[in-house]
């Protein structure tokens, strides 16, 4: 491995892990919203 | 707070834009390495970030277990589910570093082996947290999470205690340490850059886990309002 794959190799895990873990939590977001809503309406 | 919260995104997307461009770009390139050692402006400052969102998680534990506080609580989840993600990267971009550079991706020494007993301890404490069931579930985390933190001065001194492989300090590593001027600038935007990522992080996922506990607490009312019925 060059120094320069290497570099980029880091760079994209750097950004794909924060990435991916922010659409996990914008993803969980929107189900618990959507499930409050729903709490709120049959209450 | 809305606008606060948006102004802080923006600005936090500002120095990140700013910060990758001082660390490809602007930072010179090491004579040894070459362009490997870029890593270091994203290596160092996740670890970093992950070691004072496991601070936090230390910290919000201590206030639980006093105060009983769900607050607390919920900070305490976030703070250590954001740290294992910096963790992690840590534990990925330190490898990719190496093998160019040591010719190896990873040996058993004192600074990499802690780091992954480090990431290891708080992967428990979450999975503790997701899948422990009953109400003592939160003060066995916090308990976990106070003992779990030794191990963040033991990273950090690793390097200092112990003769490794990994590179010795050059932040506040005595004579002979520290970086040149540019690297400094590329550094520093960095560690703020991942910070305030950092910060972004725990703040949303310690509104998801409060909405999650008040979806919970009606969830509960509604039970009672039909069983009494």
């Amino acid at each position: 491995m060059t120094g320069a794959v290497a570099l980029r190799a880091a760079y994209a895990v750097t950004w794909i892990i924060p990435l991916l873990y922010l659409r996990y939590l914008l993803g969980r977001y929107r189900r618990v919203r959507s499930e409050m809503k729903d709490l709120k309406r049959s209450s | 707070m809305k606008l606060l919260s948006i102004m802080f995104i923006v600005f936090t997307l500002a120095v990140l834009g700013f910060s990758t461009y001082q660390a490809l770009v602007v930072a010179p390139t090491e004579q040894t390495m070459g362009d490997v050692q870029r890593i270091f402006y994203y290596h160092a400052p996740t670890a970093w970030v992950a070691g004072l969102c496991f601070f936090v998680n230390f910290l919000a534990s201590i206030v639980y277990l006093w105060k009983r506080s769900l607050n607390a609580d919920a900070l305490a989840l976030a703070s250590a589910e954001v740290g294992v993600v910096f963790c992690t990267i840590v534990l990925i971009t330190g490898p990719i570093w190496a093998r160019p550079v040591w010719g190896i991706w990873w040996t058993w020494e004192a600074r990499l082996t802690s780091t992954l007993v480090l990431w290891m301890i708080y992967v428990s404490y979450l999975m503790l947290r997701r899948f422990a069931a009953g109400s003592q579930t939160p003060v066995l985390a916090a308990a976990l999470a106070i003992f779990g933190f030794v191990d963040v001065p033991i990273v950090y001194m690793s390097i200092r205690w112990f003769r490794t492989q990994h590179p010795q300090p050059v932040i506040a590593g005595g004579e002979g340490s520290g970086l040149d001027p540019a690297m400094w600038h590329a550094f520093l935007w960095n560690l703020l850059a991942f910070t305030c990522v950092g910060i972004v992080f725990i703040a949303t996922r310690y509104n998801l886990q409060k909405l999650e506990n008040e979806v919970e607490a009606e969830h509960a009312q509604l039970a009672l309002r039909g069983s009494a019925r």
